[in-house]
């Protein structure tokens, strides 16, 4: 049987702040392992108070690099989330995406547009 | 030495002349170096965040560095945001407590620049937000911290400080680092010493581009600044080295400074009287 652990933000980092990278990736570390082996974990931001990009990049982004997508949809819920951190989350999980897919890419693009000098 | 400072508004000019500043006393090495303010007519109180950055510097190379022949009017301003506290001058009151005062966060210290924002955002005079707009306008300050934190490898930290004009309904907060710049960061990535400042913040600020390499995707903090500061009908500026950035009225344009800044300096000016709820969705919620 696969139950559900529920692992929050607050208690792993001590904070209501998500504003740093670092703190992003102590929670990836308590969370990558579970999901790697396939257990189900609801990540709560109860008492959360403000999140920010580069610490969803680092807790939950770069899984998508590290499971498939689906995988991730199956065994991960977040809960306890205003609307306006789930839609930065939204925007972190689709530019994960695009960045896993993409990377070499994009970048190969850019490499040739940044031509100028100074 | 003595260098004459002229009138220092939150232009392009503006950041030009500090950015000259810099540029006349890189080689000095324990000396005396005179800032004369006979000739700046005006400063924009938020510029001393900048500044600050630039004095830093100078005075990480053993001079000694003296503020001269301010007008009263700077003086009280730069006086009332605590800036001259470090240079001799008393600290004055604000009375209208319309001032984020000047303070220099090392970047490990992101506790301390949420106690600043904490105590200064809130109440102080600075004009009323609704609490959904200040939650959304810390969270985009906490992305500009972290970008220094990430990428700027300022030893000196960030330089804040900020003014708020209640009649305009407007507040202006500046983030200065004395760092290596946004161009080093891309040339670096690219490893192309050629790439111009103003292409580099170009790129910086197009979601998902990130100079940050492994695992961890990045690269939204600017854009989501944009995003923000374009609903909330305010302005963004960024001096990064010789390139220059102002986002206002839903234009952005990109251009080349006549000197170098050394590190990166954003300039937000929010309009507080924004009605806007920043609420993205109608049910809050989880994702299953």
């Amino acid at each position: 049987m696969n139950e559900e652990i529920t692992v929050r933000i607050y208690d792993i980092i001590g904070s209501p702040l998500g504003v740093s990278a670092e703190d992003g990736q102590v929670v990836h570390e308590k969370i990558a392992p579970l999901l790697r082996d396939g257990r189900k974990v609801a990540l709560s931001f109860e008492k959360m108070e403000t999140i920010i990009s580069a610490f969803l990049n680092a807790a939950v982004g770069q899984i998508y690099g590290e499971l498939p997508a689906e995988r991730i949809d199956e065994l991960l819920s977040l809960k306890d989330m205003t609307s306006e951190d789930q839609k930065l989350l939204e925007r972190v999980v689709a530019n994960a995406l695009l960045y896993f897919k993409n990377r070499k890419n994009f970048d190969r693009a850019w490499k040739e547009e940044l031509g100028d000098e100074e | 030495m003595k260098y004459s400072l002229p009138t220092i508004l939150s232009t392009k000019e503006g950041f030009e002349c500090l950015a000259s500043l810099a540029g006349h006393t890189e080689h000095l090495f324990a000396r005396r170096v005179s800032v004369d303010f006979s000739s700046c007519e005006f400063f924009d109180a938020n510029m001393a965040a900048p500044l600050g950055a630039i004095l830093a510097r100078i005075t990480d190379r053993l001079n000694e560095v003296e503020l001269i022949s301010l007008s009263k009017g700077i003086q009280s301003v730069l006086c009332q945001n605590q800036f001259l506290a470090s240079y001799g001058y008393p600290a004055l009151d604000d009375g209208e407590q319309t001032t984020l005062p000047f303070q220099r966060i090392p970047l490990a210290e992101k506790g301390l620049f949420a106690e600043y924002l904490g105590r200064h955002l809130q109440g102080k005079g600075v004009p009323k937000m609704s609490e959904r707009l200040e939650r959304a306008f810390q969270q985009k300050i906490f992305e500009v911290f972290q970008n220094a934190v990430t990428h700027s490898e300022s030893r000196f930290g960030v330089f804040v400080c900020g003014q708020s004009f209640p009649t305009k309904k407007r507040l202006e907060l500046t983030l200065a680092d004395a760092g290596i710049g946004i161009r080093e960061n891309v040339r670096r990535f690219f490893q192309n010493d050629k790439i111009s400042s103003a292409a580099a913040i170009r790129w910086a600020l197009v979601g998902g581009n990130t100079t940050k390499q492994g695992k961890e995707p990045g690269g939204l903090g600017l854009k989501l600044l944009k995003d923000f500061f374009s609903l909330n009908e305010g302005k963004i500026q960024i001096a990064s080295r010789m390139g220059c950035y102002v986002f206002e009225n839903g234009k952005e344009t990109f251009s080349t400074m006549s000197a170098d800044f050394p590190g990166t300096v954003v300039n937000f000016e929010i309009n507080t009287s924004d009605p806007r709820s920043y609420r993205f969705t109608s049910e809050p919620g989880a994702k299953n």
